[in-house]
């Protein structure tokens, strides 16, 4: 477990072994320590937009004593072979670096617009996502731990459940086509398990989406395979 | 008391009458919760006009590490004043008005770059400013807009050297902000060969 203090700290040692100015957007539990809302977090997830900064990044982790773990298989959805992150670990904590999407979850000009936070770190720029995109981000997964995060966001932000369909109706275009299914099963286990605040037109509007989609896909006899991240023990 | 289901309510800009029909309570109620609010972090106290209160609360806490960002510095040191498109946090040096001002000609906006012109009042070190400027290739637009803010703001004078250093760096794009030019400061634009996006009623703001 990494707290915000060691988090910075790391930050600070990367931002200061870089040669040029990276930017990456901070996503899941580390963003929600950026916000406050959490206290320390099992692995810092970066998405980086160029191949290079994460190459970058990558070889400064190597040199500051995090090895690469390459045994992921399973992890991950399995026909998306780009999503699956590189892992950096060390003892204490790891680092997940991605590349333009997470878990089927596409990074586009919209979600950048949404950032909320930036955090300047010598030649390490980070920027933290919004909180509706890290509600939808844990939305694919299926740890129990994400749930906790998710339910603890919607407690705590005004989330804009406009943005959510908006973008649900982007990434079944650009991203997973079975998005807003997956989201409107984990909005709605929330909602029953958690009681939580998640307003009942939206996970109807969600539905819609999904049916919506499963018909045009249906009528082009295509075939969709579905599965969450999941932790193969 | 749940402080985070407070402030979710009362995200925004809030005075205490504002607050107080908000949650249907008493005014000194109002003062005591704003209070509490600005105790945990959730509220930021600023004046307006006749100095009244005002609290910018918010469900995120207030993050106190490190130092302001381009926005949040710029606001603090200018008259010109800017609504921040995202909270933005330094760590590791503490920034000065030098890098500021180089900050504030990359960002390419034209408000920016105009309450960046009250920085040059706190230019201690002219020499760092130009190797700043002169690294990103900045050093004419850097040179042009300081030239322009002497014609309102008082400054200390630029010295000889480092005026020079400044002519010396190789200008790619002539515009500061893009497609923005105007009639006035034209012997500024001639003399750094770049263009001044302000015309003077712009700067008549840092003479009120």
């Amino acid at each position: 477990m990494i707290n915000q203090e060691e988090q910075i700290s790391l930050f600070k040692i990367i931002g200061t072994q870089l040669k040029n100015k990276i930017e990456c957007i901070v996503i899941g539990g580390s963003a929600m320590m950026f916000y406050g809302a959490k206290a320390a977090t099992k692995d810092v997830d970066l998405v980086f937009l160029k191949k290079e900064d994460l190459d970058s990044v990558k070889k400064v982790l190597f040199d500051s004593g995090f090895n690469e773990k390459n045994n992921i298989k399973g992890i991950f959805r399995e026909d998306e072979e780009t999503s699956k992150p590189v892992m950096m670990e060390s003892p204490q904590t790891r680092f997940d670096l991605f590349l333009n999407e997470v878990i089927g979850f596409k990074i586009h000009e919209k979600t950048i617009e949404r950032l909320r936070e930036l955090h300047e770190f010598g030649n390490f720029i980070v920027k933290t996502a919004s909180p509706e995109d890290i509600l939808m981000m844990k939305g694919c997964t299926e740890r129990e731990k994400d749930r906790d995060d998710a339910a603890e966001i919607i407690k705590r932000f005004n989330i804009n459940w406009n943005i959510i369909l908006e973008e649900v109706k982007r990434q079944t275009k650009i991203g997973i086509v079975a998005f807003p299914l997956l989201l409107y099963e984990f909005l709605t286990e929330l909602k029953e398990n958690r009681k939580l605040d998640v307003p009942k037109n939206i996970t109807d509007e969600l539905i819609k989406i999904a049916e919506k989609m499963l018909k045009e896909l249906r009528k082009k006899g295509q075939l969709i395979k579905v599965t969450k991240y999941k932790h193969k023990k | 008391m749940d402080f985070i289901a407070l402030a979710k309510k009362l995200e925004g800009l809030q005075t205490i009458s504002s607050m107080s029909k908000l949650l249907n309570i008493g005014r000194r109620t109002a003062v005591n919760y704003a209070w509490m609010l600005r105790k945990k972090g959730f509220a930021q106290t600023l004046y307006g006009k006749r100095k009244i209160r005002m609290y910018k609360i918010s469900p995120f806490k207030q993050n106190t590490r490190g130092y302001p960002g381009l926005y949040e510095f710029l606001n603090q040191n200018s008259k010109i004043k800017i609504n921040p498109p995202h909270i933005e946090r330094i760590y590791g040096n503490k920034p000065t008005a030098e890098e500021m001002i180089v900050k504030a000609v990359e960002t390419g906006e034209l408000r920016t770059i105009l309450s960046s012109l009250a920085l040059f009042n706190k230019i201690k070190n002219w020499t760092l400013l130009s190797e700043i400027a002169r690294k990103k290739n900045l050093g004419r637009k850097v040179g042009a807009l300081y030239d322009t803010a002497r014609t309102v703001i008082r400054t200390r004078r630029i010295d000889k050297k480092t005026r020079k250093s400044l002519l010396k760096n190789k200008t790619f794009e002539k515009f500061i902000v893009k497609n923005a030019r105007t009639k006035d400061f034209k012997d500024i634009e001639r003399e750094w060969n770049v263009y001044v996006p302000f015309n003077k009623a712009d700067l008549e703001a840092y003479k009120e």
